[in-house]
């Protein structure tokens, strides 16, 4: 195993903490983040019983933060999960099948593409998970779960187009040719010689795209679109906006969250890439 | 009767610079038991036809014709899955190219092991059990070890053994192998000619050795059909070639060959041009333009195949040791 510098042990040791916070956050000694402190308001950080401090509502923030982390991590890894699911097996199937397929699939890639990302997650989210009736609001699931659909959605033509690109530069390759020369089936050259060699190139650009999913949660908070109650990363800044004047910490620390968090998948992503070109360079 | 036997087969494809034809009406036998050579220059098609044979060029933009007849069963007839089943265990191929022929992600076990679960239906255990007896048949040292490795822990000798392995693992009928020891140094080429030839007899199987040295074909073919432009321009028995050939460019090939004896400071002897342009190919004989014996009526019209009788053809107007 290659030695990791010490930004990437960082990097990977943030990801962990906050990783360790988005599973057993509710499991630690806090108040709910929804539990009203309505003696301490706008307290600084560092504060005896609030670590972060409260917002201005009094709302403690470092409850706020854990369950933040939980929704947003939840949120980015599942949309890149599935859209990096489904993305592979179109564009490994496009490239390798080619003809008339392929130029299906690419138009379709391009087209999808070609419309802005937070304008089409922001579409499907206004559509499918708002109520015109401010008084019956659509439930919080509900929300929760068309905004990872749309952001799923917005993931499949990125990462699928990502997929196809390696898979071509694989399949011509002459031990795909020798495997069909000893008589594989198509679908077992596909998992065993072309996947193994794609999926390293779409795990690196899914690291990425899970900095880059929580960005787009968070700018779709900002909007008024994202998880209601402002319970996620963005929802807390799109909170604390308002703040920005008398308590600035109710901005910072969720930010603060979300850029190290993002750093450090952008950063993971770009290690595991280049391990890969220096690998692929060894062939 | 014939194990292989290719009719009229044509391979073109379309390129944006127009029609490349790569194999033009190439006819080939190989009878049952015997080791056929194909020999030519780079370009002249040997890659393309034994790949042609197997079925394994594919894309829109490739061009067929002919048939390729396999042990009584015409290929070209058959769709994709059909061949399929003769894959492997009828006729295998050994590639060219060692370094890019294995799967770099996989160890060496799985990949050999491949053929015989998907094909034979083996178990897994079993499967591994042979892989490793296949790695001592290809004289790996250590084939226990070797199974676990991953292909760049291997040299290109060994790694050209793993390929012989992979080949043979479901006792082909038929080996192609395409140019298996182009990509290794001299030693090592000997020993895996060697090891060819031991094999071949031992399993009785055939075997196209595509190569572009001379000296490879002398000594393990029985059959040799030499290339030259995507036409075979000349296919006699091996003996009978090297003792009277009759094609002026089967003996340029010859003749451009290092000899040890050869005067120090003497200049190799080489076969001036090149190959014509295959997407505009020349109205006479393609080897014309290079000649040393060329004469007008080699520019002017296309020599047909004739036959010598004992299996010698060539294709030439004016053959060498004929009045």
């Amino acid at each position: 195993m290659r030695k990791f510098t010490i930004p990437t042990w960082c990097t990977i040791g943030w990801l962990g903490f906050v990783i360790f916070l988005a599973i057993f956050g509710s499991l630690l000694p806090f108040r709910p983040w929804e539990y009203v402190y309505e003696d301490s308001l706008g307290v600084a950080p560092f504060s005896p019983g609030h670590l972060l401090g409260t917002d201005t509502n009094g709302y403690d923030l470092l409850s706020s933060v854990v369950n933040g982390a939980r929704l947003s991590l939840f949120i980015s890894i599942t949309a890149v999960g599935i859209g990096g699911f489904i993305g592979a097996i179109l564009g490994i199937t496009a490239a390798y099948v080619r003809g008339k397929l392929d130029t299906v699939m690419v138009t379709l890639f391009n087209v999808a593409l070609s419309v802005p990302n937070l304008v089409l997650a922001l579409a499907l989210v206004s559509v499918l998970a708002t109520n015109i009736d401010v008084n019956n609001p659509v439930p919080t699931w509900r929300r929760v779960v068309v905004l990872t659909a749309a952001l799923t959605i917005v993931l499949i033509p990125i990462l699928g187009r990502i997929a196809r690109a390696a898979t071509l530069s694989w399949t011509n390759r002459e031990f795909v040719v020798a495997a069909r020369s000893m008589g594989m089936r198509d679908r077992n050259i596909i998992a065993r010689h072309i996947v193994p060699n794609v999926l390293p190139a779409l795990i690196a650009v899914g690291f990425l795209a899970i900095g880059v999913v929580i960005i787009a949660e968070a700018s779709l908070s900002l909007l008024g679109v994202g998880v209601p109650d402002g319970a996620s990363w963005g929802g807390m800044i799109a909170r604390g906006r308002n703040d920005l004047e008398y308590s600035p910490h109710v901005l910072y620390v969720p930010l603060a969250f979300l850029a190290l968090t993002v750093i450090s998948t952008n950063h993971l992503g770009d290690v595991l890439r280049s391990s890969l070109d220096r690998r692929e360079s060894k062939l | 009767m014939s194990l292989l036997s290719i009719k009229d087969l044509s391979i073109s494809f379309d390129t944006p610079r127009g029609m490349l034809e790569a194999v033009r009406h190439a006819d080939l036998e190989v009878p049952a038991g015997t080791s056929v050579g194909i020999v030519g220059e780079s370009g002249s098609g040997k890659t393309v036809m034994s790949r042609a044979a197997m079925g394994l060029l594919q894309g829109s933009n490739v061009h067929r014709s002919g048939t390729v007849v396999f042990d009584g069963h015409d290929l070209t007839a058959m769709t994709r899955v059909g061949v399929r089943e003769y894959f492997g265990t009828g006729m295998a191929m050994i590639f060219q190219d060692p370094m890019t022929a294995l799967n770099p992600v996989r160890r060496i076990g799985s990949q050999i092991s491949e053929g015989l679960r998907v094909r034979l239906g083996m178990d897994k255990r079993k499967a591994m059990a042979r892989s490793e007896e296949l790695l001592t048949l290809v004289h790996i040292p250590d084939p226990g070890t070797t199974l676990h490795k991953f292909p760049y822990q291997l040299s290109g000798g060994m790694r050209q053994r793993v390929m012989i392995a992979i080949a043979i693992a479901c006792e082909p009928k038929l080996l192609f192998a395409d140019e298996p020891t182009t990509a290794l140094d001299v030693t090592v080429q000997a020993q895996i000619l060697q090891l060819l030839g031991d094999l071949r007899r031992d399993l009785g199987m055939s075997m196209v050795l595509v190569t572009h040295d001379l000296g490879v074909v002398a000594g393990n073919t029985d059959i040799v059909a030499v290339m030259y432009a995507g036409e075979i321009v000349e296919q006699a028995p091996t003996k009978s070639l090297f003792a009277n050939m009759r094609m002026p460019y089967t003996e340029a090939l010859l003749k451009s060959i290092p000899k040890m004896d050869m005067p120090s400071g003497k200049r190799l002897q080489v076969i001036e041009g090149r190959l014509p342009d295959p997407t505009d190919r020349p109205v006479g004989c393609g080897f014309a333009a290079r000649c040393m014996y060329v004469q007008p009526k080699c520019h002017a019209e296309h020599p047909p195949l004739i036959h010598d009788g004992d299996g010698h053809l060539y294709r030439c107007w004016f053959p060498l040791g004929k009045k």
